[in-house]
């Protein structure tokens, strides 16, 4: 790698390179991190930090603010722990309009009021016209783990079921569709919470691990669970659940949905003996009718690596994406 | 499995004795056969070829360098998505853009209208590329900025007519080819007649057929039917989108624009009428006038077998460099790198290559 590029930022296998790259002096002095959506920390604790560029800033769905707040708090949800603290840092054009800001900051708290969850520390840099596009924005979640035992990716095991709780690709879909002009009746983001969803989850014991199905889709987590549990992946296509507003915007775009970013859909490894409870658990959640089991997990060949029974009845492969799909897609 | 592709399937098994071997000439084919798994529902004595159908691929080196060129003067370069990771000799349109260069990403030629409207000051230009599908859609370009008098924007015209590229390999007895699965949306303009020489003149069967998976086991099925009865015939199964005599409308506006040209395939070499260029009085929006430029036909990456892929002469796995020297992340050649191209297509969905990275 001679310069970052814009295929870095992907979310794919050329966005490990590069975390890989920039962790290499903690890797090396053994205090670097595991790559999770948010860390599980001494006395019972996790954190996670996430930066927000989404451009349009307002699309169908949310806003850059309400997506900040359920970015950090995801990440949380996730690893099973509640969102209680979050921090916003905000670095703002010169000559932003403050009544756009106010209106983020207003999306922002009226989704932290929901998750009962508390704004703690925060920031604000102003730089030249031209130095950013507008606002980014960046965010700190710290919360309380509820499950007895990490949950994380090392917990997968042969035979497990997996699980996605609502239809995939929807954010994505509706960020391409509004910077290529688009207009998809019906089409929206799926950004939301998903710790009012996650919390009645965690008491099963057969939960190995959740991911936020963020940037790089849901393709993207299953390559990254089958190649770090060293085992293979076998998805049924036509069990995914795809809206057809995504799926048509897809079709025009080029695009695969199953690469295509979400802000409200967890994946879920669990025991093939917990998974229909868990289904049924999800289901009873206003934001998950579409959940549904989409494959499991085996030690046959190829190792490492997803395939795919495809809805025609054929058989392909799974991988990772590469390059630019699009990007400031969060 | 859907009934009909199932029905297809079967129908296959039983019709296909001896082998044959049949080019799916678009790229947009070569992708839906690999995302939906075509080729594990087949006989083996099937064999499916890939094509030159894919717009970025068959580029040849000498038009990327000379794209790449006029990012090195100031000017804009707007271009669809596949071409921007090319490499060339001096880079990709994606590096060059990280080093400060003006590459700009379209998804349509009205954007780049846009692009020199708003920025009058600057040299605008459009790298097109494609076939018969993408070039009423740089001829409606040029009509407009003409109309409109814009004086910043030209094109780069490295449009491709797909008979002659066809006319080249039906004509190779190397190849072998008992079948051509021909592109649904190339047709939709064409229509029939410019593909009929297939069947007529060279004995080959060749069926139009669309994208989806039914209407490319449909395709096979018809294709395979035909060996079976040893007839060749032009044939369409994608009856509710292509009219036998193709858009008019859509190759007149071609046709008021450009002129055919000889012009360089990669794989294929200089074919003759092959490719399109801006007719004298739309000289001013020539990019290649306009900047005095020779875009000469270059040479290919070292060891890149791109050449004999788009051909149908090796598959992408009997390349050294595939897998190794030549990934998604850091491609050799466009096979690699394009949405469309087989050497992607290969790495990304088949299984039988998998396994390893």
């Amino acid at each position: 790698m001679n310069s970052v590029t814009l295929g870095h930022g992907s979310g794919g296998r050329q966005s490990h390179e590069l975390v890989e790259a920039l962790l290499e002096g903690f890797r090396k002095r053994n205090i670097g991190p595991e790559l999770e959506d948010a860390a599980l920390l001494r006395g019972g604790y996790a954190m996670t930090v996430d930066g927000f560029t989404v451009s349009p800033r307002k699309f169908p769905g949310g806003d850059i603010g309400h997506l900040c707040v359920c970015g950090c708090a995801n990440d949380l949800a996730v690893r099973g722990a509640s969102p209680d603290f979050l921090g916003i840092g905000l670095i703002i054009e010169e000559g932003f309009p403050a009544g756009e800001l106010a209106e983020y900051m207003e999306s922002a708290a009226a989704t932290c009021e929901s998750l009962g969850m508390t704004l703690a520390a925060g920031d604000t840099k102003v730089v030249p016209s031209g130095a950013v596009d507008g606002v980014y924005f960046s965010g700190s979640a710290f919360g309380k783990v509820h499950t007895a035992h990490p949950l994380g990716m090392s917990n997968i095991q042969e035979g497990d079921a997996l699980i996605v709780s609502t239809s995939i690709g929807r954010h994505g879909a509706a960020i391409a569709a509004a910077r290529f002009n688009l207009s998809v009746d019906g089409l929206e983001s799926d950004c939301a919470p998903l710790w009012p969803v996650v919390k009645n989850i965690l008491p099963f014991e057969g939960l190995r691990c959740m991911r936020d199905c963020t940037r790089g889709g849901l393709g993207t987590v299953l390559c990254e669970w089958a190649e770090s549990a060293n085992l293979h992946i076998s998805l049924d296509e036509s069990s995914i659940p795809v809206e057809d507003t995504v799926r048509s915007l897809c079709d025009v775009l080029g695009f695969d949905p199953l690469y295509m970013a979400c802000e409200g859909c967890v994946a879920l490894a669990v025991s093939s003996a917990s998974a229909r409870e868990v289904l049924g658990t999800l289901r009873k959640s206003p934001l998950c009718g579409d959940a549904a089991i989409i494959g499991s997990v085996f030690r046959g060949e190829p190792r490492g690596m997803v395939s795919m029974k495809t809805s025609i009845g054929g058989e392909r492969l799974v991988d990772m994406p590469f390059g630019e799909l699009l990007p400031r897609i969060c | 499995m859907t009934s009909n592709v199932a029905a297809a399937s079967e129908a296959l098994k039983a019709l296909v004795a001896a082998p044959i071997s049949v080019m799916e000439v678009c790229g947009t084919h070569t992708v839906s056969i690999f995302r939906s798994g075509i080729r594990s529902l087949l006989p083996p004595q099937l064999r499916l070829v890939s094509g030159p159908g894919c717009p970025v691929c068959v580029t040849d080196q000498g038009e990327i360098d000379c794209a790449l060129s006029l990012l090195e003067t100031g000017a804009v370069v707007a271009a669809y998505g596949d071409m921007f990771r090319v490499p060339g000799k001096s880079g990709s349109l994606a590096s060059k853009r990280s080093a400060g260069f003006d590459a700009r990403l379209v998804t349509s030629a009205s954007d780049v209208l846009a692009i020199a409207e708003k920025e009058p000051r600057k040299e605008v230009v459009f790298l097109a590329v494609g076939f018969e599908t993408t070039a009423p859609a740089t001829a409606a370009l040029v009509l407009e900025a003409s109309a409109r008098n814009i004086a910043n924007l030209s094109v780069l015209s490295f449009h491709k007519r797909t008979p002659p590229a066809l006319k080249a390999l039906s004509a190779d007895p190397s190849l072998a080819l008992s079948g051509f699965l021909l592109p649904g949306h190339v047709s939709v303009i064409l229509g029939h007649e410019p593909f009929r020489f297939l069947s007529d003149l060279h004995g080959i069967p060749a069926v139009i057929a669309g994208f989806d998976p039914e209407q490319i086991m449909l395709g096979l099925v018809t294709i395979a039917l035909q060996k079976r009865k040893g007839e060749a015939a032009l044939r369409s199964v994608y009856g509710q989108a292509v009219r036998p005599e193709g858009n008019t409308k859509a190759r007149e506006l071609m046709e008021s624009v450009f002129i055919s040209r000889d012009a360089s395939w990669r794989g294929l070499g200089v074919l003759l009428d092959s490719g399109l260029a801006l007719r004298d009085g739309f000289s001013r929006f020539d990019a290649e006038k306009r900047f005095e430029l020779s875009c000469a036909p270059g040479e290919a990456p070292a060891g890149c077998r791109c050449g004999e892929v788009l051909t149908g002469r090796i598959a992408p796995t009997e390349c050294p460099l595939f897998r190794t020297a030549c990934t998604p992340v850091s491609p050799v050649g466009p096979c690699m790198v394009s949405g469309e191209g087989t050497c992607g297509a290969y790495f990304r969905y088949h299984r039988a290559n998998g396994g390893k990275r």
